[in-house]
């Protein structure tokens, strides 16, 4: 298939370092219109603007909400067709560093996938761990012998891309279905992901994660239901209404064809998972999401490990828009509304920023300044939750989550606070172009209890 | 159908492809953006048409409850606001706006209720519990903002109306919202999960919604309510007949997850029982076998059941949904065992038991390399490799089978020729050398020999013909006699003799005699399979009705402990282990003789592979796990055969080059 899009065979558009001058810029722009307009009525204009951007975006979760609370139930829950007659060749990755708390419980999983054997690879990649990580592989691997593990030396660099970009050179099969190390996937996940390959427009399809150590905190709990709400109802929302589901770095297969042809996951970025999506989509390929294909992660359980893993997401996802938004406006594999929808999903972790606008703007009003918004101000205040309460709720219900758990939807307030700031922080660090790579979530491990894990001694 | 009519229908055809249609994306994007946009001036229509009645009521209402509680001061006499007399008695109007009602609140609840959650019918409860809270919330706003303006300032009733009551009325709309999903969401008995993602409801894990709840266990089971409403209503306020058709409806839509926890045979059982009271009945429950069962027994039940009912009113979409699988299930291509990857080498490939074993294996997945020494050979057509070999006997046999296995490097060798056993004993090494396994009767010998195997049984007590090896000894045999050769195969050879003239022609004709008395009775034999440590592993004895050539066409097979018995005596007393038919005689009297064993599958042996018991790939199982134990085989009783001839076709030259040894010789 022709590339529309003259970027750079490898990893997309090439990225700038820092984008200092046109945050100059934006604040020149508002300096300028302070000056010329008044402060009243620029921050009018300004709370306007917001409040359009804010309706576009709550109508927008809307939408899904009322896809996914229509449709959703029925499509977790549909018969599979001819999964047992198409089984194409399937290698497993994994890139594992430091996991030794929940390595065990993820290769378990894996070893117990419904898969033909003869069709399917399994590659763990020990990713330079300097704790008891590649013991327990090699243990496994003398216990089972459908296991591969790589081990990387210390320095090979690349983070989870360069893992993954290894252990694909280990294998031939057409299609590479990825786990994180904290993962455990139900067992019917290959034949569910691989089966929306036959449409050979495929180049990727996700599967939903699920949250199992919600008993473990109050947060853990709460990420649950954002995990439930992010899939069954955000994600379902995109397919089902624009067929622009994401691909989300883990649980998600993709043609390893393609992935080769791409030059391989990107290791210059953060959430090497969006940067996939839009390469394909991009090449004229469309990205599948599969409901019904499963699997367990683990949240995090602290509050700072919720900040540093949100303000990954938000600071690679932002990158994503500054790197490929004139790509995806110009290419001719999306149609206007596809065009649409693309950019205002890339735009989701600028919308805490402008979120932080509106409640500095709702500040300035009490105090008197900017009192001339066409539209109220205050109806800020019911969009900015509105549209992702309608999907959590919605997501509570198609969840069959029991009653009680309502309540939990109280704890977002502070959540949204958190993201305001996160994304924020991620915007002004993003466009001054401040270092930052990879910090690995840590594990609790709690959830990953496997009664028959190999002894460490049967290694010698 | 005329030509104008084909051309006219040609053009529509292409027109209709020209035209640019919408997607089923594009379709379904525009139903949910008209949906919202309904919703939207839904919206506004209902605030234009019911503000005012709205402002009326709730200044009625506020003024009522401050009447109530006994404040004074404050009047609603003005129909949408009210006079505040504040603390130094001066009169304030208090307007009661659009926007201090509950209208925006409700509106904006009852149009997410009516896109979103409009096909579940509790949602209509939560939507009136919600408004109903909002309608007090806000009444406790106006209320404190009045109150605050009576005894403060009227300024503070400014900033408390404004700013805690935007507050307070976004709190109330919130938690309103949150009542309004509560409500439609699950109680614990039927919700799949509780709040930290763990599953509840004990549906069986193959009938689980995928990803409904992390399967671990739950310590504290959720306790059931301490007042049950549904079954109160049900048991004391409605009438019976109404409670009764109301569960009929319930039941109808509800799957009963404990079907799914009993094993398959009850299942099936259970199946049966709930489509015979009629498929709408319990519909939910029989489409969820129809989906997530995959025991080919239980669907087999359900196909069969909704087969038997074509009769039944299609009731609901449900019913035809079942309908639907059913015809698909019944028209599904026969399922083809999926290949082991393994080869496994026949020998004596021509002969029935040969065929037989070579059909037995391919039908469970096995390759086969038939080998046979006649190059005309059928089972060297029925098999993917094929390939001739001397007979056992002729020099050059051991040379030619360790080439033919080093070539083909099968996993198991099953010979179906006792004769060759004597042959193949010195090459096992070799052959396990080569990767192939074989199993072969150390004792054989004794089977082959009559003379040998009459000694045997008589010092194990197993009743035998009497036997004789001479023309001297046979005159003390009583007749009518038999007479065959001492190491005969099949029924070759054999002769009979009703008086002494015959007797000594038949003696002389046949080469290496020996003479028995010919018995009366019931004919049987009996295909066994024996363990290596000597148990019995399978015993099927077959009536042997009518015989061409000593091979049975027609048989009937039965049960009789007294049968099982003397087989099992015999092969103890000859030391087999393998497989072995065993023939003998049921007298009228009920006495079990046996006459020879054979240490090696029957001809008869279709018969004993359509009752079930699968000795071939049972013994293959033997070969190849040496120190697995077999598992004890059961049969069909009473199950009869009748043979018939079947064909292979193949060009002639074929048997002029006889060394066929690839299948892709073989198909051409």
């Amino acid at each position: 298939m022709n590339t529309g899009v003259p970027h750079q065979a490898g990893h997309g558009p090439a990225a700038r370092d820092s984008y200092r001058r046109a945050l100059a810029t934006h604040f020149g722009v508002l300096v300028a219109a302070l000056l010329l307009f008044g402060v009243d009525r620029t921050l009018g204009c300004l709370a306007t603007t917001l409040n359009v951007v804010f309706l576009i975006f709550f109508f927008r979760h809307l939408g899904f909400a009322v896809a996914a609370a229509r449709w959703a139930e029925h499509d977790v829950n549909a018969p599979l067709v001819g999964i047992e007659t198409y089984v194409p060749t399937i290698a497993v990755l994994v890139a594992c560093k430091d996991e030794e708390l929940v390595v065990d419980g993820m290769v378990a999983a894996l070893l117990a996938l419904d898969y033909p054997p003869d069709a399917l690879t399994v590659v763990v990649v020990d990713d330079a761990s300097t704790d008891g990580t590649g013991a327990r592989l090699d243990a496994w691997a003398v216990a089972d012998p459908r296991l591969r593990v790589l081990h990387r030396e210390p320095g090979a660099g690349g983070g989870k891309s360069g893992a993954l970009n290894d252990a694909l050179a280990l294998t031939d099969s057409e299609i590479a279905v990825i786990f994180d190390a904290d993962h455990q996937p139900e067992s019917g996940v290959l034949r569910r992901l691989s089966r929306h390959f036959r449409d050979p427009r495929v180049g990727a399809v996700m599967g939903r994660c699920v949250v199992r150590n919600g008993v473990e905190s109050s947060l853990a709990s709460t990420i649950f239901i954002d995990y439930l709400s992010g899939y069954l109802v955000n994600e379902y929302g995109r397919q089902a209404l624009f067929e622009l589901p994401a691909y989300g770095g883990a649980n998600c297969a993709v043609r390893t064809s393609l992935i080769r042809a791409l030059g391989g996951w990107n290791p210059d970025t953060v959430t090497e998972d969006t940067d996939l999506t839009l390469r394909l989509l991009l090449d004229g390929y469309r990205v599948r999401y599969d409901p019904s294909a499963v699997d367990f992660e683990e949240a995090v359980l602290s509050s700072q490990r919720f900040w540093k893993q949100r303000y990954r997401w938000a600071r690679g996802h932002q990158k994503c828009l500054r790197d490929y938004w004139r790509a995806i406006l110009r290419t001719p594999h999306l149609s206007v509304m596809e065009k649409v929808e693309t950019m205002l999903f890339l735009w989701v972790y600028h919308v805490p920023v402008l979120c932080g606008m509106g409640l500095l703007l709702i500040a300035l009003h009490a105090i008197g300044l900017g009192n001339s918004s066409v539209i109220q101000m205050v109806s800020l205040s019911a969009l900015l939750f509105a549209g992702p309460f309608c999907e959590l709720a919605v997501g509570l219900v198609l969840g069959r989550v029991e009653r009680r758990a309502v309540w939990t939807l109280v704890g977002f307030i502070p959540a949204f606070g958190m993201s305001i700031m996160t994304a924020t922080k991620a915007y002004f660090e993003g466009m001054l172009g401040t270092t930052y790579t990879w910090s690995k979530t840590a594990r609790s491990g709690a959830t990953s209890v496997v009664a028959d894990a190999p002894e460490l001694e049967s290694v010698g | 159908m005329s030509a104008p009519e084909i051309g006219w229908l040609d053009r529509t055809l292409e027109r209709e492809a020209r035209r640019r249609r919408a997607s089923s994306t594009v379709r379904r994007r525009r139903l949910v953006m008209l949906e919202m946009a309904a919703a939207v001036a839904g919206c506004i229509a209902g605030y234009l048409l019911l503000v005012d009645h709205l402002r009326h009521f709730e200044v009625a209402l506020a003024a009522n409850i401050l009447g109530f509680l006994g404040v004074d001061r404050i009047s609603g006499v003005l129909g949408n606001a009210f006079v505040v007399f504040g603390p130094g008695m001066e009169p304030v109007v208090a307007e009661m706006s659009g926007s201090c009602t509950i209208l925006s609140s409700v509106l904006a609840l009852t149009a997410l209720a009516a896109v979103a959650l409009r096909e579940r019918h509790q949602a209509l409860f939560g939507l009136l519990a919600a408004c109903f809270f909002i309608l007090v919330a806000n009444q406790v706003r106006l209320v404190l903002s009045l109150l605050a303006g009576r005894f403060f300032a009227v300024d503070a009733l400014i900033f408390f109306h404004d700013w805690i009551g935007s507050a307070l009325n976004f709190a109330y709309t919130l938690f309103g919202l949150l009542i309004m999903i509560g409500l439609t969401m699950y109680d614990a008995q039927l919700a799949e999960q509780d709040r930290s993602g763990r599953h509840t409801a004990d549906r069986p894990a193959a009938w689980a919604r995928p990803g409904l709840g992390h399967r671990v266990p739950v310590e504290a089971e959720p306790k059931a309510p301490r007042v049950r409403v549904a079954a109160f209503v049900h048991r004391r306020i409605l009438p019976k007949a109404l409670s009764r058709r109301l569960a009929q409806n319930r039941e109808r839509r509800r799957i009963d997850y404990r079907v799914g926890h009993e094993g398959p045979g009850r299942r099936a059982e259970i199946v049966r029982g709930l489509a015979a009271k009629g498929l709408s009945v319990h519909t939910a429950t029989l489409l969820a076998v129809a989906q997530y069962e995959t025991e080919p027994m239980v669907l087999d039940a359900l196909a069969d059941a909704v087969a038997e009912r074509q009769w039944e009113p299609l009731h609901s979409a449900d019913v035809l949904a079942l309908r639907l699988w059913a015809r698909a299930w019944l028209m599904r291509a026969p399922q083809q065992r999926p290949s082991t990857g393994r080869l496994i080498a026949v020998t004596g490939a021509g002969g029935p038991a040969g065929v037989a074993v070579i059909h037995a294996l391919r039908a469970a997945g096995e390759d086969v390399l038939a080998l046979d020494a006649n190059p005309d050979a059928v089972g060297l057509r029925l098999a993917g490799h094929a390939a001739v070999l001397p007979r056992a006997d002729q020099p050059g046999y051991a040379d030619a089978l360790i080439a033919l296995i080093a070539e083909h490097r099968p996993a198991a060798l099953v010979c179906t020729v006792a004769e060759e056993y004597a042959a193949l004993a010195p090459l096992t090494d070799r052959l396990a050398e080569l990767g192939t396994r074989t199993w072969l009767p150390e004792h054989a010998d004794v089977c082959l020999d009559k003379v040998e195997f009459a000694a045997a049984l008589h010092a194990a007590g197993v009743a035998h013909p009497m036997t004789a090896a001479t023309p001297e000894e046979a005159i003390r045999v009583p007749g009518p006699w038999v007479i065959k050769p001492a190491r005969g195969r099949g029924s070759r050879d054999v002769m009979f003799a009703d008086n002494l003239r015959e007797l000594a022609h038949a003696l002389e004709t046949v080469p290496g005699a020996i003479v028995q008395t010919r018995l009366t009775g019931r004919e049987f034999t009996a295909d066994a399979l024996i363990d290596r440590d000597g148990t019995m592993v399978a015993c099927v004895p077959r009536w042997r009705e009518e015989t061409r050539g000593g091979i049975s066409v027609q048989g009937t097979t039965f049960t009789s402990d007294a049968v099982a018995e003397a087989v099992a005596a015999t092969l103890r007393a000859v030391r087999h282990a393998g497989p072995a038919n065993v023939q003998g005689f049921v007298a009228d009297s009920g006495e079990v003789t046996v006459v020879e064993v054979n240490p090696r599958f029957s001809g008869g042996l279709p018969l004993t592979l359509a009752a079930g018991a699968d000795v071939v790939n049972t013994y293959v199982k033997g070969i190849l796990e040496p120190d697995a134990k077999l598992p004890a085989l059961s049969f069909q009783d009473g199950l009869r055969m009748a043979r018939h001839f079947s064909e292979v076709f193949y060009p002639a030259e074929e048997t002029a080059a006889p060394a066929v040894t690839s299948e892709s010789e073989l198909a051409r």
